[in-house]
Formats: structure tokens, sequence, C-alpha cells
């Protein structure tokens, strides 16, 4: 019985001419999605290539210097080593910010107290407040709409209509009735979404993404779920079509639009960051001291460590700037943790609150997966961090010291190695939000199966 | 007739519940929004103000140093956010808020404040102009949708037309009283977002008062036009179900899907350049002449000898002035050429960009109202052009005073001339900006309100012509 119910339903859902529409029209979105993240991803797998090729040419060129005689670390000091996020392991499953926080940065011994530019490509600002068209917005935004445009009406119509009693008096329970026929219209979405997911992965993946793929196809289904399990509670209790309708509706704009805004503004006024231009010019007002004192600095600095002291004590500029600039980084840096923890602070609270609306979990979980996210990004900067201290733990001696650069100091010049987070970590939040989502949606469906339990039957065709 | 009409919808539209309810729920929304939006940008307008104080304490207490130095040392200048930001946010959160004027480089603006911020940002914010972009029209579709196929269904509408209301006055009292509902609801919302303003330390600067009434007037145009739109389709739908679904696909289509398509059609038509390429062109420019003929080093000799042959001297010693001022005023000047013209294109390119995403509002017509409302609240990108240009004014005044006082003092004083005192420094004025009169503004979001306008007009000209064809079933 149950599984003739459906199969006729879907016979039903073949006829319908708009399910067709809105089917074509989904399996665009998802097309479009998949397109144009591939073609950002692209660009900047194309950044990083060419900035790969760019430092091997200089590598290269040092070394033959090198091959002949030893060179001023100020000669190569200049230069700066290069920091680069690898390209990320689903970039077509969301863009998510790596159009907007820097996938690669130069650092610099002479500006390492610096805040400089912190960006890594020209962007016009409407196209960043827009937003990408990407697969993560398609399956955010768009998926549960569309889902909703199919499922919306599962018995509220045949109330309305009278056929409901027709119906239930074939002997199935309002329940199974209704679960058959939420599955068998919501099938054909979940497919497609699905397919769009594996195709993310299998164009634009990276080796080794096998479990975030496996990952992102539970979430996206746990996601298209939840909006399943709702249609079901709304029409389980709606009096008509048209207001079960309304009802999905808003509900959509409250999930999808309105809770993460709210959100936003939450975490930003509980944990208000400071100013940033106020750490800019604190930094300033360091580094002014600083270099007021410069001259009694360096000597300080060599009692210190007589060690490093030149040969004739005599500090030049180079030595004298370096003592500077560690100094104000040293003044600058509880001010700068102080924003940088604040910044934690809002995203953890985002974290904590994700359960909010599936939506916000499902966007965590996706960026996450696709290696877009906050977290990963936050994770770059902070070794860029410890870049920094690298390249001046590895240049300052030789200076002080004045010492030149042989070939085998030059193999010991710090490299940029990205660590990723360990998958435990990343996998214990996409996890929870799947938990998240799963339960949300197991609410709601015990809610319904409670509402259309067969004691209820004459209340309900009534 | 169309008073009676107009009076008794408004009461319908009061007396629905459904219509209450969500109505509750956008106005404290809205009130949030603004009320929050005020405190933030009271709180980042302080912190900006505070931090220009410190710079410039800093700025003058850097100490004896050449003047050419005290040009490297620089000063950081910030963005004072704009009073109407209260209401739409625009695009402050994708520009950045610090630019660095230093000596031979023209910088961009640094810092973005959604770089500072939660993955949430990327949902859009909450603001009063979001809300009544995205929500208002939700209102509109709920008091709407009904208006018209909901009578034909239940049957009123035959017996309303059979009474000899004629059917132009009847869809004339129905728009009349359901805008009055809804601007019975957004009034006191204005009204709100008036005294928040005032309430704003130095909330009119830019004419902010002329901006506000033109805002006002641009939301109401958009509201109108969706109001029109409903109107006439639930006029020609058969049924209020069919009416809803078509009303909630086109809100879907305009707030939803619209946006990032148009964006990505506006890049697409006119690709941005990549940041690698615009900076090695604009490096190419400044050594080889911006045609690319006219090396930096040909130009500098040529103008020694003309400056040489002027004070009628054969040797640069012989000049009574430190010529390595004049050379440093003289390549600031052939520098400034070039970031006038690399810049400029790529400013043209991005307004480019943004008016094309505004002409396309003639079929989302959200498109054309965002920009509208971010041109008149001082957020969009003319603005922070306009600013951005006022920085670099003030970078080359303070480089060529510099420079000036380098030419001054005798050559011997040191290559870099002689040593800038605090005398010097207080002589740099501190940087003030002033935002852009309200017409700025205005030539800004034309595009935008012709699109608005074109909009109202169709609207209601469509609703005109289909409401003496109304069938009573």
């Amino acid at each position: 019985m149950t599984s003739h119910l459906f199969r006729l339903e879907l016979r039903l859902l073949v006829r319908e001419r708009a399910a067709w529409v809105l089917l074509a029209l989904f399996a665009a979105a998802l097309g479009y999605g998949l397109w144009n993240g591939g073609r950002v991803a692209g660009r900047q797998r194309e950044a990083a290539a060419a900035i790969a090729q760019d430092t091997e040419a200089f590598q290269a060129q040092v070394r033959q210097h090198l091959g002949q005689q030893a060179i001023d670390p100020k000669a190569i000091a200049g230069r700066g080593t290069m920091a680069v996020l690898p390209p990320a392991p689903l970039p077509l499953l969301a863009t998510g910010q790596s159009d907007l926080s820097p996938g690669h940065e130069a650092v610099v011994l002479w500006r390492l107290a610096d805040s400089g530019d912190t960006r890594s490509e020209l962007e016009n600002p409407s196209h960043l407040l827009a937003g990408r068209f990407d697969l993560a917005f398609v399956l955010v935004w768009l998926f549960p709409l569309f889902l909703l445009a199919l499922v919306y009406d599962l018995m509220a119509g045949d109330r309305e209509s009278g056929t409901l009693r027709l119906a239930l008096a074939q002997g199935v329970t309002p329940w199974r009735w209704m679960a058959r026929r939420a599955l068998a219209r919501s099938l054909p979405m979940l497919i497609l979404a699905a397919l769009a997911t594996l195709t993310a992965g299998f164009f634009g993946g990276s080796g080794g993404t096998g479990t975030r793929l496996v990952l992102a196809l539970a979430v996206v289904l746990a996601y298209g779920l939840f909006w399943v399990a709702l249609a079901i509670a709304v029409n389980a209790v709606a009096r008509s079509a048209a207001s079960a309708a309304t009802s999905l509706g808003a509900a959509w704009v409250l999930l999808v639009l309105v809770a993460p805004t709210l959100l936003n503004v939450a975490v930003e006024t509980l944990y208000p960051t400071p100013s940033r231009p106020e750490l800019v010019a604190a930094g300033r007002k360091a580094s002014g001291e600083a270099e007021k004192r410069g001259g009694e600095l360096l000597n300080s600095f060599y009692r210190d460590h007589p060690e490093l002291a030149p040969p004739g004590q005599q500090a030049d500029f180079a030595a004298q700037h370096l003592t500077v600039q560690t100094e104000v980084g040293r003044a600058v840096e509880p001010v700068r943790q102080k924003f940088d923890e604040q910044l934690a602070r809002q995203q953890t609270a985002v974290g904590q609150w994700r359960f909010l609306s599936p939506a916000i979990a499902m966007h965590e979980a996706l960026t996450d997966l696709a290696g877009t996210g906050y977290w990963r990004h936050r994770a770059f900067r902070e070794q860029v961090g410890g870049l920094r201290q690298a390249v001046s733990a590895f240049f300052t001696p030789r200076i002080h010291k004045r010492e030149s650069i042989t070939m085998s100091d030059f193999d010991q010049l710090p490299r940029f190695e990205f660590r990723e987070e360990p998958a435990g970590v990343w996998m214990g939040r996409v996890l929870a939000s799947l938990a998240g989502m799963l339960a949300l949606a197991g609410a709601l469906g015990v809610w319904a199966w409670r509402s259309l339990r067969p004691g209820r039957l004459g209340l309900l065709s009534a | 007739m169309i008073v009676a009409i107009a009076r008794k919808e408004f009461l319908d539209a009061w007396r629905d519940g459904r219509f209450r309810i969500a109505a509750a729920v956008v106005v404290v929304l809205l009130g949030v929004a603004l009320l929050l939006a005020w405190q933030q940008v009271g709180r980042a307008r302080a912190g900006r103000a505070a931090a220009a104080a410190l710079e410039r304490e800093n700025w003058l207490n850097q100490g004896e140093k050449n003047s050419h130095s005290a040009g490297h040392y620089g000063v950081y200048v910030f963005k004072p956010l704009a009073p109407l930001s209260v209401f739409d946010r625009g695009l402050e959160p994708f520009v950045g808020t610090t630019v660095f004027l230093e000596a031979h480089r023209q910088n961009q603006a640094a810092f973005l404040p959604a770089q500072d911020a939660t993955a949430m940002r990327r949902f859009g914010e909450l603001t009063a102009a979001t809300g009544l972009q995205l929500l208002a029209p939700l209102l509109v579709i709920l008091l709407t949708f009904g208006a018209l196929a909901g009578e034909r269904e239940r049957g009123t509408l035959r017996q309303v037309l059979s009474l000899g209301v004629r059917p132009r006055d009847l869809v004339l009292g129905k728009a009349l009283g359901l805008g009055a509902a809804l601007a019975a609801l957004l009034l006191p919302v204005a009204l709100f977002g008036a005294v928040a303003l005032s309430k704003l330390p130095g909330g009119d600067a830019g004419g902010s008062w002329v901006r506000f009434a033109w805002l006002g007037g641009a939301y109401a145009l958009y509201l109108a036009a969706i109001l029109g739109v409903c109107l006439a389709v639930s006029a020609v739908a058969s049924t209020a179900r069919a009416a809803l679904a078509t009303l909630l696909v086109c809100w879907a289509a305009n707030a939803v899907i619209a946006p990032r398509l148009a964006s990505d059609f506006a890049q697409r038509l006119l690709p941005t350049p990549k940041l690698v390429d615009f900076e090695a062109a604009m490096n190419k420019a400044v050594q080889e002449g911006i045609d690319g003929h006219n090396p930096r080093n040909d130009r500098l000799q040529a103008f020694a000898q003309e400056t040489l042959k002027k004070h009628g001297k054969t040797r640069i010693e012989e000049l009574p002035f430190n010529f390595n001022g004049l050379v440093m005023l003289e390549s600031e000047r052939m520098a400034g050429e070039v970031f006038d013209h690399h810049f400029g294109k790529l400013w043209n390119r991005l307004e480019a960009q943004d008016r094309t995403v505004t002409w396309t509002g003639l079929v989302a017509p959200l498109l054309g109202l965002r920009s509208t409302s971010m041109a008149l609240a001082g957020t969009d990108f003319t603005h922070h052009r306009h600013f951005s240009v006022a920085a670099e004014q003030h970078r080359r005044n303070f480089v060529r005073v510099l420079n000036e006082d380098m030419m001054n003092t005798p050559a011997n004083a040191g290559h870099h001339g002689g040593t800038a005192g605090r005398a010097l420094l207080e002589k740099l004025p501190a940087f003030r900006y002033d935002p852009p009169p309200p017409a700025h503004a205005l030539r800004a979001a034309t595009p935008g309100l012709v699109v608005l306008c074109l909009w109202a007009v169709g609207a209601w000209t469509a609703l005109l012509l289909v409401a003496p064809r109304l069938k009573p079933n």
C-alpha cells in the first residue's frame, strides 16, 4: 500500500508541468552556481601558482649568486617571504571568506610591525556586498525555496477540498500518507542537490577529499530533510493550502533572511571589537616613541644580548630599525591580541548559536567543508604571525652581527608551510551542525507525528 | 466613492490578524536595526575621531628629522562614517577605513570592517534599509494578494460591481486604503529614524536632512511601485492562491536572486583588473610615462636643463635653492598625473559596474532602489571615491609643503634638506574631510531614481489598464 502510494505520488508529480519547470530552474541554478564557484576557485589557484613560480625564480637567482659568493642578508630581506594559503579542498562548494580574506601575504623583515594593506585582490565592494552566486548560495538560500514550492501542500489542500476524507478512507494512516507524499515530492530536488554536491567534489576537489564530500552530502540531505519536516509539521495543522504556503514562506524569511542578520547584530553588540583605526593610531604612537628612543633601545638591547653586538659596537641603520620594530611589536601586541580575541569570541558565539537557524548551521558547515570558512582563514592569519617570528629570528642576529649569508644558511631561510586545521576539529564542528539539523528535523517530525495520530483523525479531516 | 472604499480597506487591513503580526515583526525589526545601528555608528565615529586626534599628536611629536623623512613617516587618515549609515550601511563594511599618506605613493584605503567581522556578515546586514527593501515588500504582498482575487473567489466582487461601482474607482480605492495602512505603519519608523539622526553628534554633516527627505521619497516610490504591481496581479489572477504564488516568486527573484546575478553580470561585462596587473601598470607608467615612451630619467634630465636655462646658470650647485627639493616636487607632479590616470580608470570602471547593476533594476526594482539608497545615505562607491580623492589631495599638499621646505633649505644642510622642526609640522594642517553636498548624492542617485520612477509609472499604468477589465469571475 505504502509503496503504491509513493509510486502514485511520483506519477502525479511527473504530470505536473510546474514541477518540471521548478526542477529545471533548480538544476540551472545549481549548474550556474558550480560554474561560477569554479571561476573564482580557478582565479585563486592561478594566483597561488603565479606566486609559487615567482618565489622559485627568485630563489634560483639567489642560489646562483650564492654559488659565487656569500651575500649580505639585507640584500634579500627586503624581498620578503610569501605566505600562501593553499587552494581550498572543495572550493566549488562555497566561496566563503575567500573573496574577502587575503589568501597570500608577503612577510617583509623591515615591515614586521606594520599593519599594512589587508587585501590581496581588487574587488568591487558592491560585489562583496551582494555576495557570490555560488553553490553554497543555491543550497542555503534557494534549495529550501524550491523544495517548499513542491511540498508546501501535502495535506492542507486536500483538507480544504474535502478529498482528505476520501484518501484516508483507504485505510492508510495520515502520517504514512503524508510521509510518503513528502518523500516522493521532495526526492527529485534532493537528488539534484546531492548530484551537484558530488560534482563539486569530483571537478573542483584536490586529493583526499572523500570524507569531506561524504559529510557535505550528509549535510545537504539533512538540511533538505529539515525543510521537508517543517512542511509536514505545518501541513499537519494548516487549514488551507494558502495558509500553509504563507506560514512556510514566513519561516523561510525568518530562518534564512532574518535570523543570521540578527545573530550578526547580537554578537557585534555583545562583543564589540575595538576600533581598527584606533589600533592603527596606537601602533603609530608606539613606533614614534620607540623611534625617538632608537639609540637608547639599541644600547639596552646589546646590554641584554652582548653576543649579537657587532665588532665595532657602532650600530648601523638596519640594526636600529629592527630593534625599534621589536619594541613596537611588543608595545602593540596586547592591543592587537585583545582585538583578535574579541573577534574569536564573536565567531565562537556564532558557532554556539548556529542552531538558531539551520541556514546558519548549513552555511558554517559548507564553508568548513569547502575549506573557505572563517576558521581556516584565521588559522592562516595566525600562522603568518608565526612566519613573521621565524623571519625575524633568521635575519635579526645575522644583521646585528653583520654576518653574510651562505648557501647552507639560505637553505634554513624560513618557508611557509600551511598546517591544515586538525581533521578532528573541523569535523567536530561539521558533525555538530549535522546533528543539530537532524535533531531539529526529528523534533518537527515527532511533533507532526503526534498531531497526526489516528486518534485525532476526526479532527484532521474535518 | 474612492474615499469610502479606501476607508473600508484601511480598516480591513488593520483588523487582519496576520497583517498585524507581520507588521509588528517588521516594525520591531526596523526599530531594533535603527537603534543598534545608531549605537554602532556613534561608537565607530567616535573611534575614528579619537584615532584621528591621536594620529595628529603622533605627527606633531615625531621629533626632529629632515623634511623628506617626515614625508616617509607619513600620516594616516581615517574615513568619517556618514551619519546616514545609521539608516543604510551600504558599502561601508566593504571599503577601507584607513588611508596611509606618504611621499611618492598613492595608497588605497585599507582595513575593511567586514574583514574584522564574523562570517555572518555575508548573510547581509540587518539595517533599516534592508528591512524596507526586503521585508516591507512582503508586507505589501500580504496586504494585497487577496484584495481583488480574493473578492472574486468569494463572489463579493460580483456584488460590489453590481452596485454600480466603477471598477477603476474600486481599484484606486483599494490602492489608496492599503497604501494608507502601510504608510500608517512606516511613518512612525521614519520619525524614529529622524530622531535617531538628530541625536547623532555631527549628524547634519553633508546635508543629511536633504538626503533624508529624498530617501523618504525614493522608498515611497519603491513601495508604491510594488503596491501597483501587487494589485495588478491580484486583479488578473484567477485565485488568491495563484496571485500569492506569482507575487512570492517575483519577490524571491527581485530580493534574493537578482542582486547576485546582476553583480556577476556587471563583473563579466566590465571585468575588474587584477591587483598585480594594476600595480605593475602603474609602476611602469611612473618609470616610463603614461604613454610608455618617456622614461622618467630623460624627463628629469630635461627638467634640469630647463631649470638651469631659466635661471641662467650652468651648474646645479649654482642654483639659488636646493635643487633636490625641486626635483622631488617635479617627480611628485609627474607621479600624480600617473596616479590620477590609473586610479581614475579603475574607479571609473567600478562606477560603471555599479551603474550597470542599477540599470538592471529595470528588471528587478530592488537594484534601482539599493543604489539610490546608498547614494543618498552617502555610503555608495561615489562617496568612497570622494573621500579617497580628498585624502589624496591632502597627501599632495602635505608632500608639496615638505618638498618646498627642502627646496628652500641650503643644499649643504644635507641631501634631503635640513631638519624639520615642530614649526614645519604644525604648518601642515590636520586632515579635515567635508562630505559632499546633497547635489553629489542626487547626481549619483539619478539612474536609480529614474529606474524607480519608471517602475512606479509602469506599475500604476498597468493597474489602471487592467482595472476597467476587472472580471467578476
